[in-house]
Order: C-alpha cells, then sequence, then structure tokens
C-alpha cells in the first residue's frame, strides 16, 4: 500500500514535467509577423557568457546597426543573481538579466526576428566582470567599467522574460521558468521604438524593484528624419530601488516603500551617481539623441535636460508620433521617448527628472559638451 | 513576538533536549527525526477556490524541523537509488545534491550536518519520507500549520510579514543556517517554517495552478486575508507553483508529515 501510494504520487509528479501548449501558424497582416512557434523550456549543460548577441551592449551604449534589410538574431539573456552597489555604500543582492541593473541593451530594426534564449542560472554563481570568450559586447563594456562593483550571488527563484517589444502570447513565451530551466522563444520586433523588458513573474513589483528590467530600441525600418544629422546616440534609462537596511551589511527589498511608492533611490542607468561620474559626452553644435525609458516599476517621470529643448520628440519611438520643440517629456511607467536635442554651447546640461522629489532620489546626470568642433 | 516568548522557547528548547538526549542513550540507533502532532482545524487558504471558506484539516504529525544533510545522507547510504550517480535522470535536475563533496561525503565541515538538506527533487522528497513511513506534507497542511504562529497584535504580524518578505528577496543560499536556528516556530513547536529555506510540499502545484498561470495580477487575486501576511503566503504559493518535480535548488528543501493512525508515528511523538 505504501509502494502503490508512492507510485501514484510519482506519476502526479512526472505530469507535471510534460505541460504543453498548442501550436500557432505564422501570418502577416498590416506588413507585420503575428504566429510565432510555441517556446520551448529545457534542461541545458550552458555555463558560458550569461549575455551573448552581436547587438547586445551595457548602457548608455547603443551598438550602432551595420545591415541592410532585417537580421535573424540569436539573442542569450541569462538570469543571474548579483551583489551590486546602485549609491555609494549601498548593496544589495540584486534579481538580474545579465547582471547589471538595467539588464543590457538589445539595438535591433522594425522587422527582425530575435531568437531568444534564457536560462535561469540564479542558483549558480555566474561571474560577468572577466573577459570572456564569445559573449556580448555587454560582456566586454562590465569588465572595463563594473560600475554596480559586482559580485556573485545566489538566490534561487522561479523568474520568466517579457519583451514589450514582442507581440506574443505571455502564457506561452513569457512563461515563468524554475532554477536551471532553460526557455527559447522567438518574437519579432513589430513596432519601432524604445521598449521596456521585464520579469513578470508574481510579484512583479518585486521582481521588477529587484532589478529584472532592461531596454530594447528598435529602430523603424525607414529610420527617423534626423537620423543623418546625429552626432551621438545614447541610452538612458530611469527607474526606481527600494531598499532599506538589511539585518547584515547588504540593503534588501523595503516591501513597505515599494507598496506605497515611496522609492529609496530614483536613479538613471541603475546608480545614483554614474551619470555624473562618467557624464555623457557632446560638442556644442552637435545633435545627439537619446533614447530615453522609463523602467519604473511604479513611478512617472517629467524627463528634462536643463539648458536643453528637445528638438524633436518621438513618443515611444515611434517615427510617426512626432513632437518639436518639448522642454519637459512626460514619460509614465513602462514608457519612453526618442529625443532629439541640440547641444547649444560649451558646458553642462543637467539630465533630470522634473519631478523634483525624484531628482533628490537620484534621478539626474550630466551631459558634458565640449567646444564646436570642424565638421 | 519575540519578546517573553522566548523565554519559554527556550525553557522548551532545553527540555526537548534532554528528552532527545535520554531518547538518544535508549536508542543506540541513529534518533529519528521527532515529530510533532499537529491538531485538527482549519484556516483561510489565500487560494481564490475557496473564497473566504476556512479549509479543514485533519490532525497530522509533521517533522519538527527540516530533514537535514546527516538526515539525508542515512538515507541515501540504505537507498542507493538515490545516490547523486545512481539516481534515474527522470526523477531529478542535473545538480542533485551539486554542493555535496561527494556523492556520500557531503563535506559536513562546509555545509554542516545540521543545515537542511537542499538541492533534493520532489521525488527525492517524497521517497525519503515513504521511506520513514510518512509522506509529505499536503500543501494544506503546511500552509495550516505555518498559519499556528501566535502574535501578540496585528502589528506584530505585519512587522513579522514584513521581515519575511525582506527575507524572501534576500536569502543567501550560500550560507544556510542550521535547522533550528531561526526561532521562528508555530504554536506546536514546529520549527523555522519560516527564514531558512522554502519546502516541498505532496501537491505543491494546487489544481488551480494552471488558470492562475503566474500573471502579473495573481498577487492580487491571493490576496483573500487582505493583510500583508497573505502576501508572505503568496510569494511562498507562487514560488513553490513554478518548481517542477525534478527542480533541485540550493533554497528548497522539505520535512515529513505522517497519518495519526500511522502506527510508527505513535512511538516517538513530543507530548
Ligand atoms: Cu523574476
Amino acid at each position: 500500500m505504501k509502494v502503490s501510494k508512492l507510485m501514484l504520487s510519482t506519476l502526479f509528479g512526472l505530469l507535471f514535467t510534460g505541460l504543453a501548449l498548442a501550436q500557432t501558424a505564422e501570418y502577416t497582416l498590416d506588413g507585420m509577423t503575428f504566429g510565432m512557434p510555441e517556446a520551448e523550456v529545457f534542461t541545458e549543460d550552458y555555463d558560458g557568457p550569461p549575455v551573448v548577441g552581436e547587438y547586445v551592449t551595457m548602457l548608455p551604449n547603443l551598438k550602432p546597426l551595420d545591415y541592410e534589410g532585417n537580421k535573424h538574431h540569436e539573442v542569450r539573456i541569462d538570469i543571474i543573481v548579483q551583489e551590486i552597489e546602485v549609491a555609494e555604500g549601498v548593496r544589495y543582492r540584486a534579481w538580474t538579466f545579465g547582471g547589471t541593473v538595467p539588464g543590457p541593451v538589445l539595438h535591433v530594426k522594425e522587422g527582425d526576428r530575435i531568437t531568444f534564449y534564457m536560462k535561469n542560472r540564479s542558483d549558480e554563481e555566474v561571474t560577468i566582470t572577466e573577459p570572456s570568450k564569445g559573449g556580448s559586447p555587454f560582456m566586454q563594456q562590465v569588465a572595463e567599467n563594473n560600475y554596480q562593483k559586482n559580485k556573485p550571488g545566489i538566490m534561487p527563484m522561479p523568474h520568466s522574460m517579457d519583451f514589450h517589444a514582442g507581440t506574443v502570447a505571455k502564457d506561452d513565451k513569457w512563461r515563468t521558468i524554475g532554477p536551471g530551466e532553460t526557455i527559447k522563444f522567438d518574437w519579432i520586433a513589430n513596432y519601432a521604438g524604445s521598449y521596456i523588458y521585464h520579469c513578470g513573474t508574481p510579484s512583479v513589483l518585486m521582481h521588477t524593484a529587484m532589478g529584472q528590467h532592461g531596454v530594447v530600441v528598435v529602430s523603424p525600418k525607414d529610420g527617423y528624419p534626423t537620423d543623418y544629422e546625429v552626432d551621438r546616440e545614447y541610452v538612458v534609462v530611469q527607474s526606481e530601488y527600494y531598499l532599506e537596511k538589511g539585518p547584515g551589511e547588504l540593503y534588501q527589498y523595503d516591501f513597505e516603500g515599494a507598496s506605497n511608492r515611496q522609492p529609496s533611490h530614483v536613479v538613471f542607468n541603475g546608480h545614483q551617481t554614474i551619470m555624473h561620474d562618467q557624464p555623457l559626452k557632446a560638442n556644442a553644435g552637435e545633435r545627439v539623441r537619446f533614447h530615453f525609458s522609463n523602467n519604473g516599476p511604479s513611478g512617472t517621470s517629467s524627463f528634462h535636460v536643463i539648458g536643453g529643448i528637445f528638438d524633436r520628440v518621438w513618443i515611444e519611438g515611434h517615427p510617426f508620433n512626432e513632437m518639436r520643440g518639448m522642454q519637459t517629456v512626460l514619460v509614465g511607467a513602462s514608457g519612453s521617448a526618442t529625443l532629439d536635442m541640440i547641444v547649444p554651447e560649451e558646458g553642462k546640461y543637467i539630465l533630470i527628472d522634473h519631478e523634483f522629489a525624484d531628482a533628490e532620489l537620484g534621478a539626474t546626470g550630466t551631459l558634458k559638451a565640449g567646444p564646436k568642433q570642424e565638421k | 513576538m519575540r519578546s517573553q516568548k522566548n523565554i519559554h522557547r527556550l525553557k522548551n528548547w532545553a527540555l526537548t533536549g534532554i528528552v532527545g538526549l535520554l531518547v538518544s542513550l535508549l536508542n543506540p540507533v541513529m534518533a529519528q527525526q521527532e515529530r510533532v502532532l499537529i491538531p485538527a482545524g482549519s484556516f483561510h487558504s489565500i487560494l481564490p477556490e475557496v473564497k473566504g471558506e476556512p479549509i479543514s484539516v485533519d490532525s497530522f504529525y509533521i517533522d519538527k524541523t527540516a530533514v537535514t544533510n546527516e538526515d539525508f545522507l542515512a538515507f541515501i547510504q540504505e537507498n542507493e537509488n538515490w545516490q547523486r550517480e545512481k539516481v534515474p535522470a527522470v526523477f531529478t535536475a542535473q545538480n542533485y545534491l551539486q554542493h555535496w563533496q561527494e556523492s556520500l561525503n557531503p563535506g559536513f565541515d562546509k555545509i554542516g550536518e545540521n543545515r537542511p538538506v537542499t538541492h533534493v527533487s520532489w521525488f527525492a522528497a517524497n521517497a525519503y519520507c515513504s521511506d520513514k513511513g510518512g509522506r509529505l506534507p499536503t500543501l494544506n497542511e503546511w500552509e495550516y500549520s505555518a498559519q499556528l504562529m501566535d502574535f501578540e497584535s496585528i502589528q506584530e504580524m505585519n512587522r513579522f510579514s514584513t521581515e519575511l518578505i525582506g527575507w524572501y528577496s534576500s536569502v543567501d543560499a550560500k550560507n544556510t543556517k542550521a535547522v533550528g536556528s531561526t526561532q521562528i516556530q508555530n504554536r506546536h513547536g514546529v520549527q523555522d517554517q519560516f527564514g531558512l529555506i522554502m519546502e516541498w510540499v505532496e501537491d505543491y502545484k494546487p489544481i488551480i495552478a494552471d488558470e492562475l498561470s503566474l500573471d502579473c495580477g495573481t498577487v492580487g487575486r491571493l490576496q483573500q486575508l487582505g493583510n500583508i501576511y497573505s502576501y508572505a503566503a503568496s510569494i511562498r504559493y507562487i514560488t513553490r507553483m513554478s518548481f517542477n518535480p525534478k527542480t533541485t535548488t540550493g533554497m528548497v528543501g522539505f520535512r515529513c508529515a505522517y497519518n495519526i493512525d500511522h502506527p510508527e508515528s505513535s512511538s516517538n511523538t513530543q507530548l
């Protein structure tokens, strides 16, 4: 009798290992492609670089697209735990995509297909600060500029990936995978613009606030009207941390702060001072483009550059959503804008969330402009 | 919650220690895991299938603490099939007991004989408990036991839950502490259901798991009790639901439960 009970529960367990969903056929509508093949969840021995893909970089970099037409990208962004610094003396064990908060920037073109791999390596120690073979530019950039002072950690939890740039059924592609599992799925970048990605596993507030978010920049297939005049491009991501001092040295998630929208830090590119310590660079007379994304999880942003006016603004980054002459651009949680600014003269320009309470929690940065250059 | 009661707990602890010592002197073979009787009762589940309705739970025995590395070593010494090199692949992920130095030598100096065994699949946990004449606790039994906590006030409960949520987001799976070390126990003396590891339960993926499908809104749907205690519970339910029975991770271990009528379970229980 004892044996039969064990067998029954064994059967019950085996049933759960093979849940399947129906496959959808691909179709096009309005020039866009929908109906991706079913996601695959499996286990693999993979212990290589956690971030793979030619066009995957570390903030504030954007890898230029150097190909004609559309491309099929193979991208990997693994889930790893890293102890990171988010402000002077403030370290916590972050849940991350690829090891930094925010995660890596993926650059693709409208209409590109992405085959995405993600292994939940939250119960493995993964070092991202040493140069690795076969990784993305992101890996090299972190090794050279480890501003979050990463240390690997272990905290096994279930996680998932929700690319806002994709149009798929979430119960298939964005599904939650356990530690040790890998998910593989395809998506098409149907819409141009900047789109956040984040973990969608409940509690989404907790998972996103713990660090699981990043940006995909989808460049329009026919470009923006000022593309040929742009001298520099930067990716700037605003986000909030909700941290309080834990029992030891480290900080930890502050549930009450997160629930009550009382962030401990509001930051650009994941660190309270990085954009002053390492200011964005430009010269007078240049056209600088910002891909600005507010990854939240819960705050809004009134993005402004002190001393500048946005010459062109494409709300969400879609080329049809053009506005001109904007002083401040209101960007809600998980919203974005692509902004061109002409740098008026040599000097310092402060990027800021003009919701000043947030600015004083850290949402500021510097654009340092040199003298006008002969072109 | 920790104030005066701790003193009682310490006394209890000392008493239990003496009783335990006597038992082990009388019993030259390894002392069995201490079991605690949980009387029948009911509790409010956070699962939406039972809106507002208390769930009845029959009385059962449950291990006072989680199964330790030492316990598990003894088990696999007698059950070769569950040794690292021999376990069939269908019953576990590749990293089964990966933190042990060797198959039959955990390296206690590094991982501690009294720390909960982790990196064990649901199948392995089942086999262990079955070998001990028990089974894994059902999800309802586990949660019922976990809710039998005495808080002096709502404020105390909220503070405890806030800390617990903080713990869920800052677990250090590399440095798990020994069983019995959290000083957190329910009113019957079941220890460490919080703050040490997460634990396998028999039906960790309830029937409605698919329907809930771990959506963004799931946390909201699980706030049946309308308080932060249920928020902490929802993190547990959700985390458990997304394991599969082969999953082996550094923060999941288990303890066993025993039916009340089981002849083996009456011999060695706490009074
Ligand atoms: Cu997550």
